[in-house]
């Protein structure tokens, strides 16, 4: 490590969405020539501080300086500009058009009369995509037509070859086969004299190659170490304001799983393919697996989101067709989406008429509104979630994350759920929260509920699951049974290392504890 | 009552519909000074009579845009009700029991087509609407091409001029329709689940609202109201073209997004297009008192459409 | 194969069928009516078509940049009665009121752009009031159809080159090779990236609202030339546009294959769905259906035009998914 002025200085910046605290009062500093680890669960701000220092988001207080100059970015050129190049997490490539265009935005090159020579775009992309390794991508071809893992790669090629002072790659390996390719590339722009600050989940990377590292929590910064003298117990206990074991909930071994809840036969969809598992009342089943492997595509097919192309469901011992959430529903199966602004609330609409709708139909005198008869129905299921009463008559989006997942729970729950489909639930809420929710989750399947519950938070899952499946390449990849259940485990079959049946733990090359 | 329940009942965003309120009284208090010797309360009797029909429709369009679309087949459907009406009675007051039945039966025909097209066929609303008024334009054409102009009933014509215990008769209607209206929107189950559709799309059919038969149903209303409103048009006005109902459909939007509502849906009251509505009726009864040119009327209308959107999103970027 | 998917891709999208389409059913209106073949005939249909080409050409501009401009039928009713009141002897002559026609629609672009691109309203309403209140403008300018296209105008943009060359193709002509090369520059593909994927094109560093703005100015432009061109076809001025014409700049880009969601298509497209619905008009004029069923058809091919994209999208949909596998 040298020594020498930092390359990037941030101090005591701030953002706020809303009611929502996004940052808070965060500095820290990036050495020149170093590599720096930015940790954090789900909405601790690490994707909020990405937008801010790419020139996204505009920062409510606080400043920036860049190689001792004052760095205030006011869009994505300004940033590129001072030296800051960011691979966005969410892939900021246009899927229309094609990898040599992509690579020569905002200003596609051009000859004396200002126009686009495709040609030569071409020439030149494939140029670069050589020069970084990526050899086997046409240029010519759509970025909407390539796998999620080149564009990851094309993603990342992109800032890398503007040789940028600051180079930010947040979640970089998320659609990954090969994050060897990375490294190298990561150790050859630190040779130019780049920095790099590396936004993860997945602690087995941040050791192997950050110098240090900061942990958001809750949008402020909570430790800020060389990563060589912290403990992964250390980092996990940071990142998440609590030990390892006591956040959880006491497993509960009395409750012994019952007949079959939902049963699945050889299930495909677009994205998802030869599924079979049964979930048992009482149980909670963990479904578990890297970003993009066809979970989404899993949990939506059981919600009748999706048509099926083959399989079947069975709920209850019935065969069951889902054309419709409607349809699943009626049979007792109730997603609670992943996107909780996109798919979760109604924003325009109070929390008591977010809880509701689903039973609104049956709270009526001639097809109007018998408000009293609704405010009872909400007022059973709110104490279940622990949500305050005194915010029912709020607008949601007045409430934190948290709550508004309570209120999506709650309506889970009185839309009369059987069988929850509970897609990262925990995502984006604060702690109080997240342990509501789990004690829900637990309670549910005690009174004979059962649970499929994704997560990306592995240690929700090893600690709140009666078993785990692992999903890998749109399949189930291998199952762990509660005694067998260990991040390590889960990991490893994630990435594509099959377990032998006997579920044995196999010694890893790299020390493979992540903090998803 | 307490007070949290009162809350509650109160529907949020009552604001924007009292100010426009107020703008409409100072308005009429403008009608009072540009022309001193009118009689302030005949003038409000004729701007109340001939606001009904805006209103009416406006309710239609009011429910469209709650859903995040629009309907642009206000004006034809408009035209060929009083065709048909006036086609169908030619006269005859006998015949009104069966001809307003199917008139509106038609109208609502039209809005039910709208609306297949657009929850069915993914057709973008006002491309469905625009083009369904292509269509059914042409149809009215067809039928009416050649044909003598036919007399309204007269019964129709006795409903718009007549009086019920001092008070016109379209008054009454004019407010019995808009207390209907607002407690179908804000008061009732379908009412509810308009507004989650309209707020989050993704996010009902998950829930699993009947996403479908509701669009249907919205167009079809939104239909059947222009179908009334063109039926009594042509009684106030004795008589029926086929394009007499344009000059109403830009003023139904205009209505509705004066009255707050958001344009992308989940978000407005019927009471605000209400007070659109009068706040309109009046502005039109002050151009005609200035004899301001049809051209200088339309600009009026646009910069106020324009400006109330502006309105509506100023304070909504200020949040974030 | 990889040379016929380049060559649709370069035509965008769905052209290629558009133009068989078209072709097709200019060869029934010939067979009904032989004129057609004539070069009077061709010119003809080409004076037809090419107002509603060029305001469709402005109109795909701003669909592909994901955005709805409903004020093309206002700026082409101020274009046609400033022509009718400003062209003659006595006022500024063909070129000088050109120049104030464009300068007009670049004006109404502007301000639908500022507000759509800067103030964050839904373009489709915004555009509806701007709509309104042009108007409104072309009704205070011209309040009854009247005035005069000077000759220059009138004869000069609708006749033909030494009776070889009608002027409404090399017109036409013009705005397609124009379109080839604007597909070409920076702003062209800042306008595709817009409508394809709003956010990705900011994150790549496209000035969205720039862009944006861009797009509803051109579109300005492109209306008021097409509203010049109406006067030159009527030789007179009315200052209400049939409302017709804003539903067939639709249904002509809709027919050529441009998504109406933004990103995908292209000008030239709507060039050849403008020559569709004017084919169309003519064979069925030529078939003997009476007027009234135009309007009929008119709607019913809007919505096939849009049903069929649909299908069509729905159908490439899964294909392209199976490709990115």
């Amino acid at each position: 490590m040298r020594a020498s002025e930092p390359a990037l200085e941030v101090r005591a910046v701030g953002k706020r969405y809303g009611a929502t605290v996004a940052l808070e009062d965060v500095s820290f500093t990036l050495r020149a020539g170093e590599v720096c680890g930015l940790l954090g669960e789900n909405g601790a701000g690490k994707s909020t501080l990405v937008k801010v220092l790419s020139g996204v988001v505009v920062p409510d207080s606080g400043e920036m300086w860049i190689g001792g100059t004052a760095y205030r970015p006011r869009n994505i050129t300004d940033a590129r500009t001072h030296g800051v190049a960011t691979a966005f997490q969410e892939l900021s490539l246009v899927p229309t058009l094609s990898v040599a265009v992509n690579l020569s935005l905002p200003h596609p090159a051009g000859s004396r009369f200002g126009l686009v020579r495709l040609r030569r775009l071409e020439e030149e992309a494939a140029r670069i995509l050589h020069t970084y390794g990526v050899a086997d991508v046409h240029p010519g071809a759509l970025v909407g037509e390539l796998s999620l893992g080149v564009r990851q790669r094309i993603e990342i090629v992109r800032a890398m070859m503007r040789a940028p002072r600051v180079l930010l790659l947040d979640e970089p390996t998320s659609a990954l086969s090969d994050r060897e390719w990375l490294f190298a590339l990561i150790s050859r722009a630190l040779d130019g004299g780049t920095s790099v600050l590396y936004i993860s989940h997945k602690l087995d990377e941040i050791r192997r190659i950050c110098h240090r590292c900061v942990v958001l929590r809750n949008g402020r910064k909570v430790l800020d170490s060389a990563v060589a003298v912290l403990s992964d117990a250390e980092i996990f206990s940071s990142m998440a304001g609590r030990s390892l074991v006591e956040a959880f909930p006491v497993a509960s071994s009395t409750v012994q799983p019952g007949p079959p809840a939902l049963s699945v036969k050889n299930l495909s969809a677009e994205g998802i393919a030869d599924v079979d598992f049964t979930l048992a009342r009482g149980e909670i089943l963990g479904v578990a697996g890297l970003e993009g492997q066809g979970q989404s595509s899993l949990f939506r097919a059981l919600a009748g989101l999706l048509p099926l192309r083959d399989g079947s469901i069975e709920v209850a011992g019935r065969r069951q067709i889902f054309r419709s959430p409607r349809a699943a529903r009626r049979a007792g199966v109730v997603l609670v989406p992943e996107d909780r602004k996109e798919e979760g609330i109604f924003k325009d609409l109070t929390a008591l008429a977010n809880i509701s709708l689903p039973i609104i139909g049956e709270c009526h005198r001639l097809r109007f509104i018998n408000r009293r008869a609704e405010r009872a129905r909400v007022e059973e299921v709110i104490p279940i979630v622990e949500l305050a009463e005194r915010y029912l008559p709020q607008n949601i989006e007045a409430l934190s994350g948290g709550n508004q997942q309570k209120a999506v729970l709650a309506r889970a729950l009185i839309a009369g759920a059987r069988c929850l489909l509970l897609f990262d639930p925990t995502r984006g809420v604060d702690v109080g929260a997240k342990q509501s929710i789990y004690r829900l989750i637990r309670r549910f399947a005690e009174e004979g509920g059962a649970v499929l519950f994704y997560s990306t938070e592995l240690d929700e899952l090893v600690h709140l699951c009666d078993r785990c499946l692992v999903i890998y390449r749109n399949r189930i990849a291998g199952e762990l049974s509660r005694a067998a259940l260990s991040q390590e485990r889960i990991l490893a079959i994630a990435s594509g290392h099959s377990l032998p049946q006997s579920a044995q733990p196999e010694p890893f090359a790299e020390n493979s504890v992540t903090a998803r | 009552m307490s007070a949290i329940s009162l809350r509650q009942r109160l529907p949020e965003g009552l604001g924007i519909p009292l100010i426009v309120f107020a703008s409409t009284a100072f308005l009429v208090a403008v009608i009072k000074l540009i022309s001193p010797g009118s009689v302030l309360a005949q003038q409000i009797e004729a701007i109340l009579v001939t606001a009904i029909f805006l209103v009416i429709a406006s309710f239609g369009q009011g429910l469209a845009i709650l859903l995040g679309g629009i309907d642009l087949s206000i004006g034809v459907v408009m035209g060929l009700a009083g065709m048909m009406i006036s086609g169908l009675t030619n006269g005859a007051d006998a015949a009104l029991g069966w001809a307003v039945p199917a008139t509106l039966a038609s109208c609502a025909a039209i809005g039910v087509f709208n609306g297949l097209g657009i929850a069915l066929a993914g057709i973008p609303p006002f491309i469905m609407t625009l083009a369904s008024g292509s269509i059914f334009f042409g149809v009215g054409l067809g039928f009416t091409a050649g044909a003598a102009q036919r007399p309204v009933a007269p019964a129709l014509q006795k409903l718009m001029s007549g009086h019920f215990f001092g008070l016109p008769l379209p008054v009454l209607l004019l407010a019995a329709f808009a207390l209907a209206a607002m407690a179908f929107q804000n008061g009732s189950v379908e009412g509810r689940r308009l507004y989650a559709i309209g707020s989050n799309a993704k996010a009902a059919r998950i829930v699993g609202l009947p996403i479908y038969p509701l669009t249907v149903a919205v167009y079809g209303i939104s239909g059947l109201c222009a179908g009334i409103a063109g039926v009594l048009l042509a009684g106030y006005a004795s008589a029926a073209t086929l394009d007499m109902g344009d000059p109403f459909l830009m003023p139904t939007i205009a209505a509705v997004v004066i009255g707050g509502a958001r344009v992308t849906g989940g978000r407005g009251l019927y009471l605000g297009t209400f007070a659109g509505a009068l706040f309109l009726s009046v502005l039109e009864t002050i151009i005609t008192v200035l004899s301001l040119s049809q051209g200088l009327r339309d600009i009026i209308e646009g910069a106020i459409i324009v400006i109330a959107l502006l309105l509506q999103t100023a304070p909504a970027k200020k949040r974030y | 194969m990889k040379i016929a998917v380049k060559i649709g891709r370069a035509l965008g999208g769905g052209a290629p069928f558009a133009t068989v389409v078209c072709l097709v059913m200019y060869a029934v209106y010939a067979a009904r009516a032989p004129s057609a073949l004539s070069i009077f005939g061709i010119t003809n249909v080409l004076n037809d078509a090419v107002v509603l080409a060029i305001g469709s050409a402005g109109l795909t501009l701003v669909i592909l940049a994901g955005e709805f401009d409903l004020s093309g039928v206002g700026v082409i009713a101020i274009a046609n009665v400033l022509v009718a009141t400003t062209s003659g002897a006595s006022g500024f002559g063909a070129l000088g009121s050109l120049a104030l026609v464009l300068a007009i629609g670049l004006l109404v672009g502007t301000v639908n752009g500022v507000l759509v691109a800067f103030f964050q309203l839904q373009s489709l309403a915004a555009t509806i009031g701007t709509m309104i209140a042009c108007e409104g403008v072309a009704l205070l300018i011209l309040p009854a159809p009247g005035g005069e296209v000077s000759d220059k105008i009138a004869t000069g943009l609708t006749g033909d080159l030494a009776g070889v060359i009608p002027v409404a193709l090399l017109i036409l002509g013009g705005f397609a090779a124009a379109w080839f090369v604007f597909k070409r520059t920076s702003l062209g593909v800042a306008i595709y990236a817009t409508g394809a994927d709003a956010q990705a094109a900011r994150l790549s560093g496209i000035d969205l609202r720039r862009t944006r703005l861009a797009a509803f100015m051109l579109a300005g432009l492109c209306y008021a030339f097409a509203g010049y061109m109406l006067s030159a076809e009527t030789g007179t001025g009315d200052p209400r546009v049939s409302s017709a014409l804003l539903l067939f700049m639709y249904a002509a880009v809709a027919i050529g294959g441009t998504s109406l969601s933004g990103g995908k298509g292209g000008v030239f497209g709507s060039l050849v769905g403008a020559g569709i619905l004017t084919v169309l008009q003519k064979m069925l004029f030529a078939l003997g259906v009476a007027e009234f069923y135009t309007n009929i058809f008119n709607g019913i091919v809007m919505i096939f035009a849009l049903l069929f994209g649909n299908i069509v999208s729905s159908l490439a949909g899964p294909l392209r998914r199976q490709v990115a596998k």
